[in-house]
């Protein structure tokens, strides 16, 4: 009787963990910091992020193993198509393009959140073949659902601003909103990594 | 001294308590976690420098602390209610500047996580009006050194002699 209650508090424990799609997330996933990032692709802040803060952190701790990083779609609901990037996005994770997607998205952001063509911004990252595939997995329910579950994980985690990173460190959570200096937050990893 | 004056005498004490004691959950909020978390809540705010945020991220929290057990200790009334008031003054100038300008950033206020919002906005709005009312009062009246538990021993000695009302 007890085993068996045990069993359903671990199995209802693992039911309520957020799921990570792999598709979006690198590095280590046992590494000591784990960075979920937050971000809405319409998002003129985001985008600074992605393109100014990003690839250090990926460089110094991504890819040395120091931090699992992880894409979480936030999109805003006054940001028109940030859904619809969204969702091609999260459909470019299931071929492997995320980040190239993403890069493009953030890329070509000042045209495509004007003229609404979202699409032939994600096409620049994407082979023809490939092109076919998202444009039908972005209107796939279970694609559409991943984008509502990583709004739902923000508001569960009180995002209230884009991009937020939550970075996790040894089961404590430190919420950093906005654009921030790198030499800052990498003091910061550098801080709780100790 | 008359009934109205004890009144306000028990709400400049309730507000000296309330806003001593949120200048000291800010400061807990802030020390809890490494200060490298709060210069980046600085730094957010683009006013000062690189090495200015961090000399701030460092010391700031210890004098909310200092300056909060010193407001509800009841000592140096007119100096700390007047260090408040500058203090909150420079933080609402600082909110409401990012807020105009549209900057979605965090407050810093209370640890991290909290967006600057109207909210934010009235919250902090109502703490510099408390404190500067606060202040005003300490430097009209004559100078007073007391310690809490006198003020207490004047407050129910005039609930308890207190004239009837019809």
């Amino acid at each position: 009787m007890r085993l068996s209650v045990v069993f359903l508090l671990a199995l209802a424990s693992v039911a309520a963990a957020p799921t990570i799609n792999k598709g979006k997330a690198f590095g280590n996933p046992n590494a000591p910091l784990q960075i979920e990032l937050f971000s809405d692709f319409q998002c003129p802040s985001c985008r600074q992020l992605h393109m100014q803060i990003l690839p250090s952190l990926m460089r110094d701790y991504v890819l040395p193993g120091k931090a699992y990083l992880v894409y979480k779609e936030f999109p805003l609901p006054m940001h028109s198509h940030a859904k619809e990037a969204a969702a091609y996005a999260c459909a470019a994770a299931r071929v492997g393009k995320y980040e190239k997607v993403a890069d493009a998205l953030f890329e070509a952001q000042p045209a495509w959140s004007v003229n609404g063509q979202v699409f032939q911004a994600v096409s620049t990252a994407l082979t023809p073949a490939e092109q076919k595939k998202v444009q039908a997995l972005a209107q796939d329910p279970a694609v559409l659902a991943e984008v509502q579950q990583d709004m739902q994980e923000g508001q569960l985690e009180r995002v209230n601003q884009t991009p937020t990173m939550l970075i996790v460190r040894g089961g404590k959570k430190y919420p950093i909103g906005g654009t921030l200096a790198y030499d800052l937050l990498r003091r910061f990893l550098d801080d709780i990594s100790k | 001294m008359t009934f109205r004056n004890r009144l306000l005498q028990i709400l400049l004490l309730l507000l000296r308590l309330g806003v001593g004691g949120i200048f000291v959950y800010a400061a807990w909020t802030k020390l809890r976690d490494p200060w490298t978390l709060f210069a980046i809540s600085i730094d957010a705010y683009h006013v000062l420098p690189q090495w200015a945020v961090l000399v701030v991220a460092r010391t700031l929290p210890w004098l909310e602390l200092a300056l909060g057990i010193v407001l509800v200790s009841g000592f140096w009334r007119r100096t700390s209610t007047l260090a408040a008031s500058a203090l909150l003054t420079f933080f609402f100038a600082l909110m409401v500047r990012a807020y105009v300008r549209g900057e979605t950033i965090d407050c810093g206020c209370f640890g991290p996580g909290e967006a600057i919002s109207p909210l934010t906005l009235l919250r902090d709005g109502a703490l510099l009006g408390g404190s500067v009312f606060m202040a005003v009062m300490a430097w009209r009246r004559p100078r007073q050194a007391g310690t809490l538990r006198r003020e207490a021993q004047q407050i129910s000695e005039t609930v308890v002699t207190a004239p009837p009302r019809d």
